[in-house]
């Protein structure tokens, strides 16, 4: 296991790299950076007298290669808009985006299970079509038209939960401060509970699909048949038996999904005010903060590139018809 | 619930009320909340470009003199200014016993090396002071004469020199000696009313005051991106003041008797601009609007009420150049709307209909999501030109990375929307975008020596008297043979809660200092 991990994380440098040169190509594209970066009242000279200040007067490999030079030092360059290092700003925002998919993940999975048995056992009945239609409408609604709606009614008509903010409880923990860390959590999951809404539906939705199918699935299967013909009692069956080899294809979504939600959460994170790394990252793109980009982008497909490993490692686990490849399991 | 286990239903009990009891949280008297909407980068004087930053940072940096909402400036940290006897050396005099929020005194050394420090090329600032301000001016350097007079030097005479150098924020020399540059963009030391208390990148940045001026304890500067966030914010009472309101929300936010909306005539001049260039006269229309004739026509084409009350809902002040209102020409009234005018000047200038009705086609370039309903304005514009005979190929562009580089190129249009930010304090200062023909801002290449010809007259007169016939007389020329067909100044739209007692100016700033709590 220990080879495959190595060969794994040796392969997500060529990743990594490849990741920043798209995305350094990506915004030279739309042109010159430095205009953003000058008054626009500036002279063509003064736009040269920045576009050298910035860097951006040199040969684009030259700038490439310069930034990969540097990443090889650990050193992610400054952040243009800030000034200030580029992996500091992107970790700052880190723990906020990290609440918001926790949370969002595990309120989708609470639900997403029971739903998903639920409709699984009762097949054909009313309930297996409210909960198919709702998983329907979860994956169709555009999460930040719900997040829109869920400020009007949740936090403008009836009051429940604010409608913007975010109370940190990472950070303070990170930094050491346990007391502050708890002191924060009711107000940090008070204020998660809209934007973890919005963010978590489709995931709701698709997971109560996944689990509704798998199960039905396995309930076919011969061992269930077998165990039900040994008298076992129904809920035995189901919990012990069907549900555990059911969860096989959830825990590979669940693995994915994080990190998709990582990177995905822009729109919500705008919505609802949240400080997140996705508008931090959506605000950079627009001011084509070149080194802020790529120390988000970097840092989004290390997570990425992880939490796949740890999938395919969990898979393993679960499963122990499969190997990895290359090595012994 | 009643099968639910005893230790479940408590934490769902205590989960509730805790989250109830977080929920509860009263409004300080003591602070005000402003919503804005865009984030804010720095708090590096020599960094600070956008509005909103500067917003801010005006209350934790003082400047020699300050801009009042009426475009007068009145004394700051300097009480007195006096011009050397060629006009390029500035001399202020600070008051006495100003301290910095380091508890250091504020000399005549703090402020030169203010400048000083912003003019260093080593520190590569990009901002609006080194950007704009000193090369507008053509700053030479700053020297401290005695503890509290220092001397600005300039280049050359300059009319607006004055006006510009307050915008410069004034810092602690002692303190940002010993940060680096890292450092001194998140620790501001200023020598203002207010002192930077914590800064939540995206999220806020609280001040609280140190000195006497301002109402409020402190001050919450909330980042909310999302238009309707920011109203929702407003109406439930948790944000006193927002920016930008767009013109739909106006109706929610007046209609939910807890916040009103303050419509401010704003100083950003909308236009529509001509490029006049050798490459523009090569594309469709390009040619046919070299003649002022035309631009003259195409005054009269666009109905700027109509497009102000159904698109920005309000009444705008019309322009009919680019000064702003109480500074511009008084002689001139807005060009009125009347297509068969417009038809008739058309026909005399030689672009009659064509068998298919069409006069001419043009290229008409714009960004989106910049201005205040900026796409249906535009789209407004298009309807009135095609209206007349014109075949109009719109290009909305993205802003940021599309239509920004074609605008410092100069190379957009020949048909071209844009708005451009002016002052009150100056006619001249709203009339530098076209200051020079090859200036950064002229983006429309107009060289007509009977505008261009006139600025060294300006420069060299002493008195405002003296250049306000020079300043009218170009406006004359701007009027009929300009090269902007002239939209509006843009309305400013803030929500105020009926909590504070606050009033918008006109000039995009939001100043705290005067707000209050209503009794």
């Amino acid at each position: 296991m220990g080879a495959y991990v190595l060969r794994r994380l040796i392969q997500s440098v060529v990743v990594v790299i490849g990741v920043t040169l798209v995305s350094f190509l990506a915004l030279q594209i739309g042109g010159d950076p430095t205009y953003l970066f000058v008054s626009e009242r500036a002279s063509l000279e003064e736009i040269e007298a920045a576009r050298r200040a910035l860097g951006f007067d040199r040969p684009l490999h030259v700038q490439y290669l310069s930034f990969v030079g540097d990443l090889v030092r650990g050193d992610f360059g400054q952040s243009l808009s800030y000034r200030q290092p580029a992996m500091g700003i992107v970790l700052e925002a880190l723990p906020a985006t990290i609440e918001l998919t926790l949370f969002s993940m595990l309120m989708a999975l609470s639900l997403a299970i029971p739903l998903g048995v639920l409709a699984a056992i009762n097949r054909g009945t009313a309930w297996d079509g409210s909960v198919t239609t709702f998983a329907m409408l979860g994956q169709s609604i555009p999460n930040f038209w719900l997040g829109i709606m869920m400020i009007l009614v949740f936090g403008l008509y009836l009051r429940w939960f604010p409608i913007s903010g975010h109370v940190p409880f990472l950070t303070p923990l990170i930094a050491g401060d346990v007391g502050t860390a708890f002191g924060n959590l009711p107000r940090t999951l008070f204020h998660l509970v809209l934007p973890g809404l919005a963010v978590g539906t489709y995931s709701l939705a698709r997971n109560t699909r996944l689990v509704r199918s798998s199960l039905l699935e396995v309930l076919e299967e011969d061992y269930v048949r077998t165990a039900r013909s040994k008298g076992l009692p129904e809920k035995r069956v189901l919990f012990h038996h069907a549900l555990r080899n059911a969860w096989l294809p959830v825990v590979t979504v669940i693995g994915l999904e994080f990190g998709f939600l990582l990177g995905g959460v822009v729109v919500v994170e705008t919505v609802f005010s949240y400080p997140g790394i996705g508008r931090l990252l959506f605000a950079a793109i627009n001011q084509r903060d070149i080194p802020l980009v790529q120390a988000g982008v970097i840092l989004l497909a290390g997570i990425f590139i992880i939490l796949n490993l740890l999938v395919d490692l969990i898979y393993v686990r679960l499963d122990p018809r499969m190997k990895l490849a290359g090595g012994r399991g | 619930m009643n099968h639910m286990p005893m230790r479940i239903r408590s934490g769902v009990c205590l989960l509730a009320l805790t989250l109830t009891v977080a929920g509860c949280a009263q409004r300080d008297e003591n602070t005000i909340v402003v919503g804005l909407s865009a984030d804010i980068t720095t708090f590096e004087p020599g960094m600070i470009s956008s509005r909103d930053n500067a917003n801010i940072a005006r209350h934790i940096f003082a400047g020699l003199f300050s801009l009042d909402a009426d475009g007068q400036h009145v004394p700051d940290l300097a009480h007195t200014l006096e011009l050397t006897d060629d006009g390029t050396g500035y001399v202020y005099t600070l008051r006495e016993g100003l301290t910095c929020h380091d508890g250091e005194p504020l000399t005549a050394e703090d402020v030169a090396y203010t400048f000083n420090r912003i003019a260093d090329p080593a520190n590569r600032f990009t901002g609006n002071s080194p950007g704009f301000v000193f090369t507008s001016i053509g700053f030479q350097n700053a020297e401290a004469l005695d503890d509290l007079r220092v001397q600005i030097n300039i280049a050359r005479k300059n009319p607006i020199a004055f006006g510009l150098i307050t915008e410069i924020y004034v810092h602690c020399k002692d303190s940002y000696e010993r940060m680096s540059l890292d450092e001194a963009a998140s620790n501001p030391i200023g020598s203002g009313p207010y002192r930077l208390a914590s800064w939540t990148r995206g999220s806020e940045v609280v001040l609280e005051k140190v000195k006497d001026r301002g109402n409020f304890q402190r001050i919450v500067w909330r980042i909310i991106p999302e238009a309707s966030t920011r109203t929702a914010e407003l109406v439930a009472g948790n944000v006193d003041i927002i920016t930008n309101v767009v013109p739909e929300q106006i109706e929610a936010i007046e209609a939910s008797g807890r916040a009103e909306v303050h419509a401010v005539s704003g100083t950003r001049r909308m236009y529509l601009g001509f490029n006049l260039s050798e490459a523009s006269r090569q594309m469709p229309g390009g040619e046919a609007i070299q003649d002022p004739a035309v631009r003259r026509a195409l005054q009269y084409a666009v109905d700027v009420p109509t497009i102000c009350r159904q698109l920005l809902s309000v009444e705008c002040q019309r322009a009919t150049g680019p000064v702003n209102p109480p500074n511009a020409n008084p002689n001139l009234t807005p060009y009125p709307f009347d297509p068969a005018m417009a038809e008739r000047l058309l026909d005399e200038a030689g672009w009659e209909r064509g068998d298919d009705g069409i006069r001419f086609s043009i290229r008409l370039q714009a960004g989106r999501g910049r201005y205040v309903n900026d796409v249906n304005v535009i789209l407004a514009i298009t309807q009135y030109l095609e209206d007349v005979g014109l075949d109009v190929e719109l290009e909305l562009l993205e802003w940021a990375s599309v239509y920004t580089p074609l605008l410092r190129e100069r190379s957009m249009g020949p048909l071209f929307f844009l708005g451009s930010g002016g002052g009150l304090w100056s006619p001249i200062y709203d009339m530098t975008d076209l200051a020079d023909v090859d200036s950064g801002t002229n983006y429309t290449h107009w060289d007509d020596p009977r505008w261009f010809s006139r600025w060294a007259e300006l420069s060299e007169a002493e008195t405002a008297e003296e250049r306000r016939p020079v300043i009218d007389e170009m406006l004359q020329v701007f009027y009929d043979d300009g090269p902007w067909l002239h939209l509006y100044f843009q309305p400013d739209f803030y929500g105020v809660s009926n909590r504070v007692d606050w009033e918008a100016r006109r000039d995009e700033r939001v100043y705290l200092f005067d707000a209050r709590l209503r009794l």
